[in-house]
């Protein structure tokens, strides 16, 4: 699009630069195209058809709205067939007058009996009839259909109403149903100028009423494409960055920044866009009893605070939020697990108040893992909301960046991105699955959305570096929301860490050991390459519609799996401490453990194993019991003995807790650290705080061997068997090349009560120790890792794969 | 005229662009591709389950060039896309018997 491309002498187009006056362009092109047409007419077909044929503008030129280089709609109304030889030559003779005076006509011709047919066909036809004006030629066929149209549209408008939204929504969807493009085709994109031509049609028709875009954004879209055109010299509404640069500087846009500039843009696009989709719903309402009951059934969602009407969302009590500003928060909560719509008036309310609420962590996480969040998120955003929460989101509203590779702002690709994970969820395709399986194993996935909120809000700043900036900006909303230290530290790393997949990818060969071997010193933990893996998705995802291909997402697989399995070989050989003995700053009891510990455990944390562990070097044993956000923690210190892992898993399993995380470590002086997360399903320990003291004391006794696990298991009721939908297949794989001194055994199975117990067990009665355990239990799934010994050495071929077997046996 | 194809691994493709950038060409096709050649699949193991992937992911760039310019991009390619490992990849060269620009008519050399 350069000035070279412009037509060279075009007085409208000076003139248009000067003011910006696109009112004025448009009617004076529709009263030179009139004449030209006029003109065509009498010299072509006027002379041969005294009456029985008119020409009649329609459409944008029925509507004297004729942009630069718009194609010029004409109707020739006939009384007969035209299709004989003489009549096409006529017809063509007047379409060629018009191509060579430069015009891009689009002519139809029809009878008036087809302008009232409504047929598939003939749609569009009809709906560019709602604009037609006479032009030329015999005045009775434009009375007659004058007179019929009217009557032909109270019959059939509502038809042709839901016509014109079914050809609607598939644009909308091409433009994946958002405003947010950074090059926006401003005619189609949603909220472009065809959304304008939707709510005035659908208002002609009746169907939808009061629901015309504002004049300010429609004028502002009539001067853009003004501009577009004259600019490429032909029919381009495309506003890419070099025209937003340009068009910020003119004095008609107030020569704002491109970034303001687009920021208006999108403002005014918005308007448009929900004006479009409240015509459509209006138009597309059938009333049907069917969809009435489904409304009905809904509204019965309805509780004490809030109201639900034909899927809107109202406050009972508007007033009720000057006093009780938690209400504005708890409304979006509603939204985001009912999947409903905000009511405008309760939005514009809240919208005034927002800013007396102040959200805290808890409130931000109920909200994010909701199953409709996306739709809370995005109600939040459109009315402001969301920024009054969170001020540092407002640095990334309507933000352009110029991005060869990215199609959406980059507030919009945030929200974009949180949709690509909850869409996920029910991905059926193949490609995907194993992705998805990985989700369902996160434990909190409502901290990917909130790192996704904020993994980009760094670019408000800086586009080299933006990560820094955007970890800081994470860290301040963490702050004010009150997040705990664990939360925290996820988030952060979240953002700081979004893009090392990503570049992994794209700069290092992921069949190079140094490549995992880098990732997984910036990982640490396999918990955290999960995470990574799915934000590196949905970042990926979000770039535009089809960046995550099957080809990118076979890479992004394959770097996660290389890196998992460096990370599950580190935990057998890295040690604290290195193998030759106590390294500096490494003498004390976490020497020996793998450098997981460290990556992993908190200074508070590590300070209280610590004195645990000189606790049992005592008196043999020491443990720390605790509950800790809904889950219990135990930490116990003990001397090592053979089977003593599969006795304290018995112990807790015997009381009827289920255990949720392990992990299990051996240090140089022959003690050992487990650490445990249960859960107590049947609230024994909550409800009786005797049994607390009684637990501590039999985990105790089993740790010293003095009770038999097996007799405590025996009170336990039988476990019930899974549900066949959450059945996983049990596999356990041995490795012994991941580690120099001891056998690597995988186990994953689906968990049941008492799992962990058996398969230690196993492990210990073919006399095999257990050097270091790591244990996660997801979704009905549980993931074990073993390091095992036999007499302080790798297990034979032999014994590893007899273990094997019995392993097998005890999971299936 | 010639096509310069090239086969290269994924992860050298910026390199490969920049390199191409440095000495002013600037256009090529891309695209995501799999095969594999001498290098084979390799197996993939994780959680205990083995799978073989046989076909590898790579990147194809084509590009139309004058004669005189086949040495010099071939040696950008092949100094950008290398680390002297199995897998690097290849490079194939066609005649080209015409180029026809489709907005303007422009052929031959003029088209490129």
């Amino acid at each position: 699009m350069t000035t070279a491309a412009m037509p060279p002498s075009d007085p409208s187009r000076e003139e248009f630069l000067a003011s910006g006056d696109a009112v004025g362009v448009l009617s004076r092109r529709t009263s030179e195209v009139d004449q030209a047409v006029l003109r065509a007419f009498e010299e072509t077909l006027a002379v041969l058809y005294r009456s029985g044929l008119a020409a009649i503008a329609v459409g944008g030129y029925g509507r004297r709205e004729l942009f630069p280089y718009s194609d010029v709609d004409v109707l020739l109304l006939t009384g007969r067939d035209l299709s004989g030889s003489g009549d096409a030559a006529a017809v063509s003779c007047f379409v060629q007058r018009l191509w060579d005076a430069g015009l891009r006509l689009s002519h139809s011709v029809h009878t008036v009996e087809e302008c009232v047919t409504l047929n598939v066909q003939n749609v569009e036809l009809v709906v560019s009839l709602l604009d037609m004006r006479p032009l030329a030629g015999d005045a009775r066929m434009f009375e007659d259909l004058s007179i019929r149209l009217p009557k032909f549209l109270r019959e059939e408008g509502r038809i042709l109403a839901r016509h014109i939204c079914r050809l609607a929504r598939p644009r909308h969807d091409r433009f994946q149903n958002t405003v947010y493009h950074l090059e926006p085709d401003i005619k189609e994109c949603p909220g472009g100028i065809r959304d304008v031509h939707l709510t005035h049609w659908l208002g002609r028709l009746r169907a939808a009423v009061g629901q015309a875009p504002p004049d300010e954004a429609i004028q502002f879209l009539s001067r853009l494409r003004c501009l577009l055109h004259y600019r490429a010299g032909r029919d381009s509404n495309r506003l890419g960055f070099e025209m937003q640069e340009e068009a910020a500087a003119l004095e008609f846009f107030g020569r704002h920044t491109p970034a303001d500039f687009m920021r208006e843009y999108y403002s005014h696009a918005l308007a448009i866009h929900r004006a479009a989709l409240a015509a459509m719903e209006q138009a597309e309402d059938t009333g049907s009893n069917l969809l009435s009951q489904f409304l009905a059934w809904r509204s019965r969602l309805s509780n004490a605070d809030f109201s639900v009407v034909q899927e809107q969302v109202h406050l009972k009590n508007p007033m009720q939020l000057e006093a009780d500003p938690g209400l504005a928060l708890r409304f979006y909560q509603f939204i985001a697990r009912h999947g409903l719509k905000p009511a405008p008036e309760s939005e514009s309310r809240i919208a005034r108040i927002a800013s007396h609420a102040t959200p805290r962590w808890e409130d931000a996480v109920e909200l994010l893992r909701q199953p409709h969040a996306l739709k809370a998120l995005r109600a939040m955003h459109s009315s402001g909301v969301l920024k009054t929460w969170l001020p540092e989101w407002a640095r990334i509203e309507c933000l352009v960046v110029r991005d060869f590779h990215h199609r959406y702002t980059v507030d919009e690709h945030s929200l974009v991105a949180i949709g690509e994970l909850a869409a996920l969820r029910g991905s059926t395709q193949p490609e995907k699955l194993r992705f998805r399986q990985v989700l369902e194993e996160i434990e909190q996935p409502e901290l990917l959305s909130f790192a996704l909120l904020f993994h980009d809000t760094g670019k408000s700043v800086s586009m080299t570096d933006h990560v820094v900036e955007s970890e800081r900006f994470a860290s301040q909303a963490l702050d004010r929301l009150g997040a705990p230290a664990d939360a925290r530290r996820t988030v952060l790393f979240l953002v700081r860490h979004h893009g090392d997949l990503s570049l992994a990818m794209n700069t290092r060969d992921p069949a190079d050991p140094a490549t995992s071997q880098w990732l997984a010193r910036r990982v640490e933990t396999i918990e955290n390459l999960r995470l990574l893996l799915l934000i590196s998705y949905a970042d990926s995802s979000a770039v535009h519609p089809g960046s995550m291909t099957t080809w990118r997402m076979e890479q992004l697989w394959r770097i996660y799996v290389e890196t998992y399995s460096e990370l599950t070989r580190a935990l057998g050989i890295e040690r604290i401490g290195g193998d030759a003995g106590d390294a500096a700053g490494a003498s004390g009891f976490e020497a020996g453990f793998p450098t997981r510990y460290l990556r992993t455990q908190t200074p508070e944390a590590i300070e209280m194993h610590r004195a645990l562990h000189d606790a049992a070097a005592k008196r043999g044993v020491a443990v720390d019991l605790h509950k800790r956000e809904g889950a219990w923690s135990l930490v116990v210190a003990a001397r090592d003995r053979a089977g003593l892992f599969a006795s304290l898993c018995g112990a807790i399993s015997g009381f009827g807790l289920n255990i949720l995380k392990a992990e299990a470590f051996t240090n140089r002086r022959g003690m050992v650290l487990d650490m445990f997360a249960f859960s107590d399903p049947n609230r024994n320990l909550d409800l009786n705080p005797s049994e607390v003291e009684r637990f501590r004391v039999t985990l105790e006794r089993a740790i010293l061997g003095k009770v038999d696990p097996v007799e405590l298991l025996k009170r336990r009721p039988k476990p019930k068997l899974p549900s066949r939908e959450a059945h996983v297949t049990g596999v356990v794989s041995v490795n012994q090349r991941a580690s120099e001194s001891a056998t690597l055994v995988e186990v994953t199975a689906q968990d049941r009560p008492g799992l962990l117990y058996d398969i230690s067990r196993t492990i210990s009665e073919a006399g095999c120790g257990i050097d270091v355990v790591l244990v996660d239990t997801e979704a009905h799934k549980a993931l074990d890792v073993f390091y095992i010994t036999a007499n302080g050495k790798k297990l034979d071929e032999e014994k590893a794969a007899l273990l094997r077997s019995k392993l097998l046996a005890v999971i299936q | 005229m010639k096509k310069i194809e090239a086969i290269i691994q994924p992860f050298k493709l910026n390199d490969v662009r920049e390199a191409l950038k440095g000495i002013g060409v600037d256009g090529v096709t891309v695209s995501e591709v799999r095969g594999h050649g001498r290098q084979k699949g390799h197996k993939e193991i994780y959680r205990g389950m083995e799978y073989e992937v046989d076909l590898l992911p790579k990147v194809k760039l084509e590009l139309i060039v004058t004669d005189a310019r086949v040495e010099e991009i071939t040696g950008a390619l092949l100094k950008s896309a290398r680390t002297g490992k199995i897998g690097d990849g290849k490079i194939f060269i066609y005649d080209v018997r015409e180029a026809i620009r489709i907005r303007n008519d422009d052929r031959g050399d003029a088209a490129l």
